[in-house]
């Protein structure tokens, strides 16, 4: 619809079809599918299945909207590893309205949704980024006289299923963090009704979006999710457990301060706060930008952004752990527990003198006591 | 000073006239008659000191774990970080299993080991917990209050530690089910996790919960100590003997 290219994808044509209309070759187009298999948990020797069932796919419909987001996940998207044909895939052959990427815009651009909407009720696949405000009835975020929230509702309400890119479509991202202003929310607090697949990242791996997509139309649904609702695929491991750097972890070699002999060495990033431990992503696997690189790999800790809340659990991000919120001041965990400690052992020892002092006067007092005729006045 | 009565007791310990404890040479001397109890059975003992070593293997090992303070440097190799942990979760699994049979004890040990016996259950306790205070406070009276197993302020804060071991235990399986996704630990803690608010928050609470495993042994030996020190009654070998005196002319609150 939009991008328009040499060779549109017709209503009715196949995916094999239109691809070998654009020039595709057969053998590019395998290579493709056996990546695309690899990457939601099949083997390479998948390829021909997932081939066969791409080929056969009629041009679906993808709906993607842009809530309260800053559009890096669009960004994050168009860097796909493979634009030849993820490119083909993702932006040029299936997306019916996208406004950062459309020609069209204002009412033309609004006619366009609409009439996508109308024509593919309960057919199309629906990408949303960006959260939801829902601070001030929704007046964070409006687009065309209408806020975010009812611009989801009415999207979602045809969908066949809905794809999350990104943390602000999964729980808010930065918008949401503490104290959450514009009362951000993710989109599953409004979707109910609907399978939800979220792509989490701050932003998500290009790779993973057009990995789910391909799933969806190799298998015709989404892919298995976690407890967070994150494909498995991508989202089932922890960082750590892929990391080139584990090996540095084990044996102790970490990088004590930034730009130290251990950080040329390439050395495990755990104590400049490192939150591969705790975080669930492909980047190891996937890596950035047509596999240049990935956060690690350039030196650089995780900051967990593909979990749920990280800007305020994962933070401060040069650190192992949370602060702990004070009387108007932040303390971190050892602080407390180390004030604590050695408050309990000046306690301990004013306690026992005080015990002692009480002792020498209680025997005092029995002393005089027991010499009798003599007054006790001590 | 010094009664006359023959000292049918036990021996003031022997740490008693040490000058590193002035609090032992300013004390009453044992005085009245003595006999012997023995509440605490063999299991009760033995999860004690298995607790006791793997809680001080966990602690080490786990401020090591979150920020390892010595390193392997230069030379071939090493696994340190690996071993570390290895040790920390089998330091683990074995206070599991202690706690388990602590567990078991809670329905099978004598009155003093049962649960009834970890809470303050009967008014008369609570009143005793004040006068517990009090003591400690220095405000009234010259001894404890007189209970043959734990008293109310002891039963409060040894079952306050079994809730938070019981915090670091779940905490502690939730991070390492971290590992493998779908696998027994994750399946079972996952929610919890995510009710918590993540990850970052469990490990948190796991770092902050330790350091009461540092405050309570502080205080814990400290009152032991002062206990057989100004009562003679030689609690402190009970956790080895299982037993203790207790002055034979009183009648104790929970005999």
């Amino acid at each position: 619809m939009f991008f328009p290219t040499q060779f549109p994808w017709a209503k009715d044509q196949t995916l094999g079809e239109h691809l070998e209309a654009s020039g595709v070759s057969r053998r590019d187009f395998l290579e493709f599918c056996g990546q695309m298999a690899v990457l939601i948990g099949l083997t390479e020797m998948a390829a021909p299945r997932v081939a066969a069932a791409l080929e056969g796919v009629k041009r679906p419909v993808v709906i993607w909207i842009q809530l309260q987001e800053c559009t890096g996940c669009v960004e994050s998207v168009l860097r796909s590893a493979d634009p030849s044909i993820g490119e083909l895939i993702l932006n040029i052959v299936s997306l019916d309205y996208s406004h950062t990427l459309m020609a069209a815009s204002g009412t033309a651009a609004e006619d366009a949704l609409h009439a996508s909407m109308k024509a593919n009720m309960g057919e199309y696949l629906l990408v949303v980024t960006g959260s939801v405000p829902l601070a001030e009835d929704g007046m964070y975020t409006v687009i065309g006289g209408r806020t975010a929230k009812e611009i989801l509702i009415e999207a979602a309400a045809g969908a066949k299923a809905v794809i999350g890119v990104g943390a602000c479509a999964h729980w808010g991202s930065v918008q949401a963090a503490k104290p959450n202003p514009t009362g951000a929310v993710g989109i599953a607090e409004i979707i109910k009704d609907k399978p939800v697949v979220h792509l989490a990242g701050c932003p998500p791996i290009a790779e993973t979006v057009t990995a789910t997509l391909v799933h969806y139309l190799t298998f015709g649904g989404l892919p298995e999710l976690d407890g967070d609702g994150r494909p498995r695929f991508a989202y089932g491991a922890r960082i750590h457990d892929q990391c080139s750097r584990r090996a540095n972890f084990d044996a102790g070699q970490y990088v004590e301060v930034f730009d130290d002999e251990a950080a040329r060495k390439g050395w495990c990033l755990y104590k400049v706060g490192c939150k591969g431990p705790e975080t669930f992503s492909p980047c190891p696997i996937f890596m950035w930008n047509m596999k240049t690189s990935w956060p690690i790999g350039a030196g650089h800790p995780c900051i967990g952004c593909t979990e749920r809340g990280f800007w305020d659990t994962m933070t401060p991000f040069y650190d192992r752990l949370p602060n702990v919120a004070g009387i108007g001041i932040e303390r971190t965990a050892d602080t407390i527990g180390a004030a604590l400690a050695v408050g309990t052992i000046a306690g301990v020892a004013a306690h026992a003198t005080a015990t002692t002092v009480h002792q020498i006067r209680s025997r005092k007092k029995a002393a005089a006591a027991a010499e009798g005729g003599h007054d006790g006045q001590d | 000073m010094t009664t006359s009565t023959p000292r049918h007791g036990p021996a003031p310990p022997p740490f008693a006239d040490s000058p590193l404890f002035p609090l032992g040479r300013h004390s009453a001397p044992p005085s009245g008659d003595y006999r012997w109890v023995s509440p605490w059975g063999g299991p009760l003992r033995f999860t004690h000191w298995v607790a006791f070593l793997t809680i001080t293997v966990l602690v080490i090992t786990g401020f090591f774990i979150n920020r390892p303070y010595f390193l392997t440097t230069g030379g071939p190799p090493q696994y340190l970080m690996g071993y570390i942990r290895l040790a920390h979760f089998i330091a683990a699994g074995l206070l599991v299993a202690a706690g388990l049979i602590r567990f078991y004890w809670l329905f099978a040990g004598n009155q003093f080991e049962r649960l009834p016996a970890l809470f303050p259950i009967r008014w008369r306790d609570w009143v005793n917990l004040w006068k517990q205070v009090k003591y400690y406070l220095m405000l009234e009276g010259d001894h404890g209050i007189y209970y043959i197993g734990h008293n109310p302020l002891q039963q409060l804060s040894y079952t306050f530690t079994y809730v938070i071991a019981i915090v670091m235990v779940i905490s502690g399986f939730a991070m390492y089910g971290q590992a493998s996704p779908g696998g027994l630990w994750y399946s079972l803690t996952q929610p919890m996790v995510l009710a918590v608010g993540g990850i970052q928050i469990v490990r948190l609470t796991h770092h902050l919960c330790t350091w009461w495993f540092i405050i309570f042994p502080i205080m814990h030996i400290y009152l032991v100590l002062r206990k057989d020190i100004t009562e003679h009654g030689g609690g402190l070998s009970g956790i080895f003997s299982g037993g203790h005196y207790i002055k034979a002319d009183i009648q104790y609150v929970d005999e």
